[in-house]
């Protein structure tokens, strides 16, 4: 006989009390999730004192502190309208790349970091995935972020940590000014808002000028391409729709690319050596220079090129959906595509 | 040895007039996709202006612009120093994938086993990124590209070998072999493409596979490699044969099988990363040109493996054109497709009947 012996797994358990002690906890463990549920809603859907509802350019409600003294910046793009309005010293966190991918020099030119006084400390990694822990590092009460971070991230930030995030992802140029004056409300900057916001419209007001003055004058616009990379099989530019794309029409210039039915193509070749562009404009910055784009094909044989019509300009006038874009990108493509001005 | 070793997985032989019948037509077909393809690109160009273009050698022999607008100057630099390099880097790829497929299915006897497969195109493409991610050899990149790629597969394909000779190098270990090599090397890419983001650009264009980078220069580098690899892996056609009767029967005929298998997976090797280097990696060519010239012409290797590089070749030709073809119907044209996603595309299908045919061909075998 032995001692040890293990009961059979068919023999009936401990009798009733177990049975009803596990369905007390049940219950218990249901009503504690149930009223947590139930507070989490309530607090969530009330704004408290200080704080005001926005709706951020993804329509979603927000409730926000007033006046934020410590936010997170999760793009360089909002960074920039931060700073435009002096905000500069509410900005503890900027988005980054972990250490060894590239820090922040992975999403921030150099120019930006000096200009905005960035440092490695304000590091808030995004990828290779987002270190949401630094938010809590840097005790953030608001995060300003843009698609770059994803949806899932967000409800990370907002559910998990309770940090309102605020999505800032203008879908045309004139949202930019949107997101200034959104900006304005929740720092309680409305002047330097408007006063940034002028200023983007004179810029505005000032290429449709000079588009009236040439069509009047019927002088045809120059076609141009302008690339942010290259590789062998072509060139990756902007498709209609976009940011680039807008400020091309708004340079006065018309894009080779004005026809694709993509956003942001990739166009072969011969197709931009049968274009043969008046200009080519290609972005520079983040490891790009000329050089990177010499080896892409047919580079020599472009009128553009041969003619002293390739020019460099920094990426992110192009890419980067703020208020620069406006106040130096423009104005530097209409420089490029009409060096004489507008007549 | 007559030299008509069957696989077990192979049908039966056709019959000899029936298979020439086949051979000539698949090569009637192989020279017309050649003809056809410098008419396909991204843009329009007249199907007259392209064979003018075409037969005055870009414009050596006689003037194909006589008369015509200032724009056909510029459609004879993208057909002469665009389209026809591009369609001549296809052949030689997919020549080179296609030899190196059926090669590594004889020495291996497994009818799945290719390069892409095996992870030795992926060793390649390890071998190419470092090119531009560690910024090694970039201004000499038309020769130090292919050794590294080289270096690549060789080491990836060593590794695979390693584990087939060793004591559970079944079918089945190989191939799990080779998958898990191809995972493990695409994770060490990535990292790698991490740590560079702007080198990552470059690198992107081997993952996807493309035959952009085409130009005379590299054509005839590639054609060099291919053509001694090539050459010297359709010598060992025999070998092949009695290796499909297993080891001892292949020494018993004065084959020495592991000499053979080694040399022949190191041929299979650099003629994969000649490709590999100037077009990136392309899937499916490799195990698609063996499979379609065993079902033509039987399982003779003597025939399987030039045979596999001539509709490797036509198969990438036809890809090349076929991409152009996906592009302008899905988005208008005037974009470029990558030919890897292409041919994966066109592939895998070929993939899946090759399985449901194997699992046929066992079920009526049991019955």
């Amino acid at each position: 006989m032995s001692l040890n012996r293990e009961p059979s797994p068919l023999a009936p358990g401990p009798k009733g009390v177990s049975l009803a002690v596990f369905a007390v906890a049940l219950l218990v463990v249901a009503g504690i999730a149930v009223a947590g549920t139930a507070v989490y809603y309530a607090t969530r859907t009330t704004a408290p004192a200080g704080s005001l509802t926005v709706t951020d350019d993804l329509g979603r409600t927000v409730t926000v502190p007033r006046d934020p003294a410590r936010v997170v910046v999760l793009s360089p793009s909002i960074m920039d309208s931060m700073y435009r309005l002096g905000l500069r010293s509410h900005v503890v966190g900027v988005d980054c790349y972990a250490p060894a991918f590239g820090g922040l020099t992975a999403d921030y030119s150099s120019d930006q970091i000096a200009l905005w006084n960035l440092s490695q400390s304000m590091c808030v990694q995004i990828a290779p995935t987002l270190n949401a822990e630094a938010l809590l590092n840097d005790s953030a009460q608001l995060v300003l972020a843009s698609t770059i971070v994803s949806v899932a991230d967000v409800e990370e930030i907002s559910t998990t940590y309770g940090i309102p995030v605020v999505m800032l992802q203008p879908p045309t140029l004139s949202g930019i000014e949107i997101d200034v004056t959104l900006l304005g409300t929740i720092f309680g900057v409305g002047t330097a808002a408007s006063q940034l916001n002028a200023e983007l419209q004179v810029g505005l007001a000032s290429a449709a000028s000079l588009q009236a003055n040439l069509t009047d004058n019927g002088t045809p616009f120059p076609t141009v391409l302008v690339t942010y990379s290259t590789d062998e099989n072509g060139y990756w530019t902007f498709g209609p729709g976009t940011f680039g794309e807008s400020l091309i029409e708004l340079a006065s210039a018309t894009s080779i690319s004005a026809n694709s039915t993509l956003p942001y193509p990739e166009l072969a070749g011969e197709t931009v050596l049968i274009a043969n562009p008046d200009y080519l404009v290609y972005g520079t910055g983040f490891g790009l220079n000329l050089t990177s784009y010499q080896s892409a094909p047919f580079w020599s044989d472009l009128s553009a090129t041969q003619d002293g019509h390739a020019i460099g300009l920094d990426s992110n006038f192009l890419t980067e959906p703020d208020p620069t874009m406006i106040l130096e990108g423009l104005p530097a493509l209409i420089a490029v595509f009409h060096p004489s001005g507008s007549t | 040895m007559s030299g008509g070793a069957t696989s077990t997985d192979a049908p039966p032989p056709p019959p000899a007039r029936r298979r020439s019948v086949w051979l000539a037509a698949l090569l009637l077909v192989t020279a017309a996709v050649l003809l056809f393809s410098p008419l396909v690109g991204s843009i329009d160009i007249p199907p007259f202006r392209v064979l003018e273009i075409v037969l005055s050698g870009g414009g050596a022999f006689f003037n194909p612009c006589a008369g015509a607008g200032p724009v056909c100057g510029r459609e004879v630099i993208a057909v002469w120093q665009g389209r026809v390099p591009e369609v001549l880097l296809a052949v030689v790829a997919g020549a080179a994938l296609g030899i190196s497929g059926g090669a590594l299915q004889g020495i291996f006897r497994n009818p799945l086993a290719d390069p892409y497969l095996l992870g030795i195109s992926t060793g390649g493409t390890l071998g190419a990124a470092f090119v531009f991610v560690l910024n090694v050899g970039v201004t000499d990149a038309d020769l130090v590209l292919p050794l590294l790629a080289f270096t690549g597969s060789v080491l990836t394909g060593l590794a695979i070998l390693a584990v087939a000779r060793g004591r559970y190098g079944s079918v089945e270990t190989l191939l799990l072999t080779g998958v898990a090599l191809n995972a493990f090397l695409s994770s060490i890419l990535t990292i790698v493409l991490l740590y560079n983001p702007v080198g990552s650009i470059q690198v992107t264009f081997w993952l996807l596979g493309g035959l952009g980078g085409a130009s005379w220069t590299r054509d005839g580098i590639a054609f060099g490699g291919i053509l001694v690899a090539g050459s010297l892996i359709a010598i060992y056609g025999r070998e092949v044969n009695l290796l499909q009767l297993g080891n001892d029967v292949a020494q018993s005929a004065g084959v020495d099988a592991r000499a053979v298998r080694t040399r022949i997976l190191l041929l299979a090797s650099l003629a994969t990363a000649v490709a590999v280097a100037f077009t990136g990696v392309i899937g499916f060519v490799g195990l698609a040109a063996p499979h379609v010239v065993r079902r033509v012409a039987g399982s003779d290797y003597r025939i399987v493996l030039p045979g596999a590089a001539v509709v490797g070749a036509a198969f990438l030709v036809a890809a090349r054109d076929g991409s152009y073809v996906f592009s302008y119907l899905a988005v208008g044209g005037g974009t470029v497709l990558p030919i890897g996603i292409f041919t994966s595309l066109a592939g895998a299908p070929f993939f899946f009947l090759l399985l449901f045919r194997r699992r046929r061909l066992t079920t009526m075998g049991a019955s």
